[in-house]
């Protein structure tokens, strides 16, 4: 009896300060909550709600249900935004992790400079990507550039490069590779030095070579990270367009279009934001897809965290 | 898509937040009081600076009105995705700087403010404005704002380049024959020298520079009704047949891919003959050009037709009381001695023709060498661009017909025949 009463004395004091633990934290997360819906899922929301009309921004337009999704299959521009923004993101991804390595394996080493190095991979990851579009802009114009200049003095043809229909969308890769990829190796330079030390020197005692060290020690410790960057260069390739705007804004002939570009061509060139919305959404579930697929994948094989 | 959507969202809040600190929220009723009117005119250094003078005069001639004038938080560029999230959030200001292009899906919003009436006013002179201005101002019969600035296309040139190359400086009545033959004896590749330039990036810029070679050549862009593509008849092959000549016969045309390298490449003396407008006037003599320019050349010798991309001030209806403001300051604003102000800031041609007859006018000619005769070539825009909701994605399926032509992609009337198709596509649907 005495012991049901304490009993029923402890759970309230229990619930309230419980009660307080739960205020304290919603008063800690509340304003970030508040942020992220105001700022991210109220829009989205907002822009479903959007791409079920026909509005050109300036007015709200009228309800038309799912004909803007309907009318998706049966543009061509999409599907060139749709194929464009995939070859862009199979042209950076492998390289982006092959090549993020293969620095950040140099730059673990001791050698004299090293931080003078580190920065030089870095400056273009942190400068402004719009900056440096017109930057590439002008080195890759055909008729003035310097690297047409440096072809021609060695004996190569000159290129159109972001004048060429079929070279522009590999040269804004490149660019691309050139100003995203330093963050690869950020990454990659923590994950080598999480690889233990004396399970490398264990396998070299065995008689491993270098090569052998790497294929099987460190690639195995870093897997997680490279499945981390593989997902996270998706997403960002998926978003590709300050490059693209700031040094062909599509063009030519639609070469280089992308879905992000594409999107804010309807929304804000061609007065068809609720269309934009609609293509907006297949961005979105194209990236959720992507994601959801890699999370499973990656869970299988025990790489998701 | 994340990124996009916040920063609409944030516009949004910003348009709200910056509108609704009390300090300078614009009020008026029918009480009598003074009204104030908020104007966004997108404007940096000795344009903003010239406005601002001009804000401050009126508002101290007018003590029933008070202009709030700012940039808006952005460029004339961005006006548009600005002021659609204030219409938005409904923190729309009265008067917005808006391109003329714009205006045919302006009309659909329930916010652009009837003007018409108040423009017939004797006062404001409506006639004065050049009929181009008008024209692009007037909406379906409705007029939406005034005339901001107007310019037009001109062939500008490099005389040190003329020249060079021992070439006669263009004639007033020079042909499409003259301006192929200057272009191509103009070109040097040994030294990188173009004739002239095109943009090929497939957005309006590609597009509207065309226009004036089809109406030059009897063709019209669409139908009288707006309801069929027409540009793709034999007066649009001979124009864009020209230009494909030139530029992958002769090759003596600057492909310019992204519509702003055409004029860093003029001011470093790669370029012969640049179609542009007044808008680089104060660039090309900071940098010490030593240029002149001359009309369009003519498809037959009857007429040098140019295109004028005139802009707006745009006005939006808040109350009767602030959209009769709004009236009464533009119409102030638009006089001929406060124009002068704004226009030797701006670069900008004169948007009434009282203002050429103005005492003051003589000295902007003489601010501005060689503006006098982008003056005269005002007389030489006789169209505007089609003024239906669809334009922007016509315009599209333009410039990616003309582009791939001068890439050597497409033959003329293949080209105009595809974009013809998407465009009467487009037309078929209403609005």
């Amino acid at each position: 009896m005495a012991q049901a009463a304490l009993s029923a004395d402890n759970r309230a004091v229990e619930r309230r300060r419980r009660l307080g633990d739960n205020l304290a934290g919603w008063g800690f997360a509340g304003p970030a909550i508040l942020l992220i819906l105001g700022l991210s899922f109220i829009p989205i929301g907002w822009s479903f709600l959007l791409s079920l009309t026909n509005s050109n921004l300036v007015s709200s337009g009228r309800f038309i249900g799912f004909d803007n999704y309907k009318a998706l299959v049966h543009d061509p521009l999409l599907a060139k935004a749709f194929k464009n923004t995939v070859i862009f993101t199979a042209l950076y991804l492998p390289a982006g992790l092959v090549g993020g390595l293969a620095v950040a394996m140099m730059l673990s080493r001791r050698i004299k400079m090293i931080g003078f190095y580190r920065t030089c991979f870095l400056v273009p990851f942190i400068a402004a990507s719009a900056a440096e579009g017109l930057l590439m802009g002008f080195i890759f114009d055909p008729d003035f550039g310097i690297v047409n200049s440096v072809f021609q003095r060695v004996g190569i043809p000159r290129q159109g490069f972001i004048q060429s229909p079929g070279q522009a969308l590999v040269v804004l890769a490149v660019v691309y590779f050139w100003t995203q990829f330093g963050f690869n190796v950020v990454i990659y330079m923590a994950a080598l030095q999480e690889v233990p030390p004396d399970v490398i020197e264990a396998a070299e005692i065995d008689g491993a070579s270098k090569w052998n060290v790497f294929r099987h020690v460190t690639l195995p410790t870093i897997r997680p990270v490279t499945y981390f960057l593989m997902v996270w260069g998706v997403i960002e390739t998926f978003q590709f367009f300050d490059l693209v705007y700031t040094t062909t804004k599509g063009g030519p002939l639609n070469s280089t279009i992308t879905l992000v570009l594409y999107i804010w061509e309807l929304a804000f060139t061609f007065f068809t934001a609720g269309y934009g919305a609609a293509v907006a959404y297949v961005l979105f579930f194209a990236s959720l897809f992507v994601i959801v697929v890699g999370l499973l994948y990656g869970r299988r094989r025990g790489l998701a965290v | 898509m994340k990124r996009l959507l916040t920063v609409i969202a944030t516009f949004a809040l910003l348009a709200a937040a910056c509108t609704s600190n009390g300090s300078s929220e614009p009020s008026g009723g029918p009480s009598g009081g003074k009204v104030t009117i908020e104007m966004w005119h997108g404007q940096i250094d000795i344009a903003a600076a010239a406005i601002k003078d001009l804000v401050d005069e009126f508002n101290a001639s007018h003590p029933d009105i008070e202009v709030v004038a700012s940039s808006g938080g952005t460029d004339t560029n961005d006006m548009l995705p600005k002021v659609t999230t204030a219409i938005a959030a409904g923190t729309y200001p009265d008067i917005a700087y808006m391109y003329g292009s714009w205006g045919g899906n302006l009309i659909t919003s329930p916010a652009i403010a009837d003007i018409t009436d108040a423009v017939a006013d004797p006062s404001v002179n409506w006639d004065d404005f050049w009929p181009a201005g008008r024209e692009t101002a007037t909406v379906n019969g409705q007029v939406i704002g005034f005339p901001a600035i107007i310019d037009n296309l001109s062939v500008i040139y490099n005389k040190d380049l003329f020249d060079a190359a021992g070439v006669d400086y263009p004639s007033a009545d020079w042909t499409w024959d003259d301006f192929r033959a200057t272009a191509k004896a103009l070109t040097d590749p040994s030294k990188g020298i173009f004739g002239v330039n095109y943009p090929v990036s497939g957005s309006e810029d590609t597009t509207w520079r065309f226009w004036p070679f089809l109406w030059q050549a009897g063709g019209e862009v669409l139908s009288d009704d707006d309801s069929q593509a027409t540009f793709n008849t034999q007066a649009g092959i001979n124009a864009l047949t020209l230009w494909q000549q030139m530029a992958t016969v002769d090759k003596s045309v600057y492909l310019d891919p992204n519509d702003n390298k055409s004029e860093p490449v003029f001011l470093a003396g790669h370029l012969a003959m640049f179609v542009s407008g007044p808008w680089e006037v104060p660039v090309i003599q900071e940098a010490n050009i030593n240029w002149g320019d001359q009309v369009m050349p003519s498809f037959d010798g009857t007429t040098h037709e140019t295109i004028s991309g005139p802009d707006l001030w745009a006005v939006f209806n808040q109350s009767p009381e602030r959209v009769q403001a709004a009236v009464t300051f533009l119409s102030w604003f638009s006089q001929p001695e406060n124009q002068l102000v704004w226009m030797e800031a701006a670069g900008s041609l004169p948007i009434r023709e009282s203002i050429t007859q103005s005492p003051d006018y003589q000295k902007y000619l003489d601010a501005y060498p060689g503006i006098g005769a982008m003056v005269d070539n005002l007389g030489n825009a006789l169209h505007v661009r089609p003024a239906v909701t669809q334009y922007p994605r016509i315009s599209k399926a333009m410039g990616d017909a003309i582009a791939s032509v001068l890439l050597g992609e497409a033959q003329p009337a293949d080209a105009l025949n595809a974009a013809a198709e998407q465009t009467n596509a487009l037309l078929a649907v209403p609005g």
